[in-house]
Formats: C-alpha cells, structure tokens, sequence
C-alpha cells in the first residue's frame, strides 16, 4: 500500500512537473512574440510575466498605458498562435481593441499619445482550446 | 505481486493522463459544454484570484530623461546600505528600490554610478536566490555594455522579467509582488524630488497618473500577505491613495485607428489629469516616509 502511495504521489509530482514545463514552454514563446518583426528599437519588457492557469475562465487586470510610447501585448498558449485571445478596454468599458477581429493576432502594437488606464481580459478561444497556461507579456518603447 | 504493480502502474499513468490533459492542447475536435458559451456562466471566473499589473519603473526614467533634467546621484538610495538588509522582507523591496536606481543610473549613462548599483543588485539577488537570473552571464554582459544605455536597460528589463517568472513559478509570488512594490515607489520617489528640485508639469502629470497603479499594488500586497507582514506598508499606501483619490482624471474616448497590416492601433482619447500643488507635496510627504521606512531597514 505504502509503495503505492508513493507510486501515485511521484507520478502526480511528475505531471504536476510536466505542466510546469509546459508552461515555461510558453513563456519562451511569448517572449518571442514581444519582439517579433520590430521596427527600428526593441520592446523592453515591464518586468512581469502575466500567467494564469485558465479553464474555460477569462483573466483580467488594469494596467495604465502611458502616453509618449508604444507598447506590445504579445500573448500565448502553445505552439499555435492563435489560442489566446485578448481585449483591451478603457475604464468607460468600451472596447478599444480585440485581436479576435485580427484572426487572434498573437502580438499587436498601441501608440499611446496620452496615458490610458485600461483593462485586459484575457481567455482562450475555446473552439481551438479549452484549457491550459496562458502568458501574456507587456513591452513599451520610446 | 505482479498484479498489484500492474495496477498501481496503471493508475499512476491514468493520474499523469488526467493531469497533462488539463494542459494539452486543444485541436477543432474537442467537444466543448453548452456551458461554456453562456456568458453567464459561473466559469467565467478568474484564476488564482487576480493578475497584477504594475508599470515597469523605467517609463518614468524615461520621461525624466526627455524631459532633460539632470542626473542626481544624491537623491538614489545609499548603496553602502545594502549589507543592512537582512530579512526577505526587506531584501525584496530593497532590491525594487536599488533596481530603479540602476535603471536610472543606466538610462543617464552613468557608468561609475550603474556598476555601484549594479553590485548592489547583485548581493541582493544572491541572497534571495535568484542567482538563475542575475546570473554571472547577466552581470558581465551588463559590465561589458555599459556604455550604450539601450542594451543595458534591455538586459535589466530582462532580468527583472526572469526573477519575476522564476519568482512566481516558485510560488514566492510575495516576494514578486515586494520587488514590484519596491521598484514603483522609487520611481515616483525619484519623480517627486525632480519635480521639487524643478517644477515640471510633465512630471507632476506622471505622478498623477499613478492613481490606477497604486490601487493595483494595494490589492497586490494584500493578495500576498504571508502572516500580515504587508499590514504597515499597506496602512500607509492606503494613506496615499487618500491624497492621490483627491486628482482629478477627465477622460474622453475617441475611437482608436487600426491598421491591420502593421498591426498597430493608435489611441486617440484625451485625459486631463488636474490636482493642486498642495497635494502633491502631500504625496511627496507621505511616499518619502514610506520610502524612508523601507531603506532605513
């Protein structure tokens, strides 16, 4: 029984393990995608890595987007590009803005000439994907 | 005994199949409940509470830069401090606090100043174990590009996102949230003596816009507040947001413009962010006795 036991907690530890390197599979990705095809100097990253777990769940979180720059949502959720898809909304929550309507283009770019609080929601596009690691990253330029 | 390893073997390649299907991913075959497309459903929730944004501290370096205002060492934290730091508490916010000052330093070019703080970041970084990102590779690349303020703030940036993934994957997430803490209220520390030194609307119009931000880094820090360790620091953040609940933000939309082939969409909105200047010595006043209550260790 004990053997078991040990049996059963070592192969949940190893999925448990393989999740995680799924996970951090994604991560590489997306920070692929944050500077995919740049245009003259690159993103530089706000510091975090936005992940969340989702199972048939949206995300979401305010961030500001402040003026004199553009900024790049990249996000991911395995090999294909268009699992994720995102929306940005100002605190009025009018959209400004869903890679839905852009064949859930995997990264895109915002000039912000004035500072914007907004909110990002976050889901999979459940006819390609119900369940898994999403991550999502920020980057901005001058 | 065959029969008994036979079926814990089964069961344990049953527990792997379960578990790595929740992380699988999806193909146009997969049958999805009715329930999920009501958007009322109660799955419609989110994941381990929330997601946090906090601004990377090096915009607000950035517009101090363009703004031209001079480099002022004096106003960054004593380096020689860092040994003082004994507790992850306090290594943790101290390291936000040192790692915009690095940034500052870098974006400056100021390459004597950026190696100072750059060891600092270091020391702190070995103590909480985050060796993996602020790695020997890390620490010579920053040395050897030190020069060119470009490369060093990407690599630091990058860094940062490293220790921030590594952080969260080891389910020291209060730890992440500190260092983000830490880095924030340096920044508009920083801002907030610029704009004394020398009046700058800009300035003062950055500050203000961190109205959203510090109501994030509340929720942050209460989210993760292992054993109440977070209680002063919240107490006297909620403080501030008492001053920053007093700017005012009048915000009009406008639709934004998309071009789809360069995959850009500009904002075309207008925000006025208007307060007194006596609020904003209130808000200095109030984020210098935070910021001194998190230095002086």
């Amino acid at each position: 029984m004990m053997k078991q036991l040990l049996f059963i907690g070592f192969t949940l530890f190893s999925a448990a393990f393989v999740n995680a390197q799924d996970c951090e599979a994604i991560v590489r990705n997306c920070e692929t995608l944050l500077n995919k095809d740049t245009k003259g100097s690159q993103f530089i990253s706000d510091g975090q890595v936005y992940t969340a777990f989702l199972d048939r769940e949206k995300a979401e979180f305010k961030t500001t987007f402040f003026g004199g720059s553009t900024y790049r949502i990249a996000a991911s959720a395995g090999a294909n590009e268009d699992y994720v898809i995102f929306t940005i909304k100002d605190l009025q929550g009018n959209i400004l803005f869903s890679n839905k309507n852009y064949k859930n283009a995997p990264y895109w770019d915002f000039k912000v000439n004035q500072t914007l609080p907004v909110t990002i929601q976050t889901e999979l596009d459940l006819d390609l994907k119900v369940t898994g690691c999403v991550v999502m990253m920020i980057g901005f330029k001058k | 005994m065959k029969t008994k390893i036979s079926t814990t073997f089964l069961i344990g390649i049953f527990s792997i199949s379960l578990l790595s299907s929740c992380n699988s991913g999806g193909s146009e075959e997969n049958k999805i409940d009715e329930e999920v497309f009501d958007p009322n459903s109660s799955l419609n929730t989110m994941f381990d509470g929330k997601i946090f944004s906090i601004p990377s501290p090096v915009q607000t370096a950035f517009l101090i830069k363009q703004l031209n205002l001079s480099f002022d060492e004096t106003i960054l934290n004593d380096d020689a401090k860092v040994g003082e730091y004994i507790t992850e508490y306090n290594q943790a916010l101290n390291l936000g606090i040192y790692g915009t000052d690095l940034g500052y330093c870098a974006l400056y070019n100021q390459k004597k100043a950026s190696l100072k703080y750059l060891s600092t970041v270091e020391k702190l970084t070995t103590q909480l174990g985050l060796d993996a990102a602020f790695d020997t590779s890390f620490i010579s690349r920053f040395e050897k590009n030190s020069d060119n303020e470009d490369s060093t703030i990407l690599l630091m940036a990058d860094a940062f996102k490293e220790s921030d993934n590594f952080l969260k994957n080891a389910n020291r997430k209060s730890t992440s949230a500190l260092i983000l803490t830490g880095g924030w209220i340096e920044s508009i520390y920083i801002a907030c003596e610029l704009h004394t030194k020398k009046a700058s609307p800009e300035i003062k119009t950055r500050i203000g816009e961190q109205k959203q931000s510090l109501s994030s880094i509340i929720d942050l820090l209460n989210t993760y507040n292992k054993s109440g360790s977070n209680d002063k620091l919240i107490a006297q953040l909620e403080d501030l947001r008492l001053s920053f609940d007093k700017i005012d933000f009048q915000y009009e939309y406008a639709a934004p413009e998309t071009d789809k082939d360069s995959k850009l969409t500009v904002f075309n909105h207008t925000l006025v962010v208007s307060f007194e200047e006596t609020v904003m010595k209130e808000i200095k006043t109030k984020l210098t006795a935070i910021r001194v209550s998190i230095t002086k260790a």
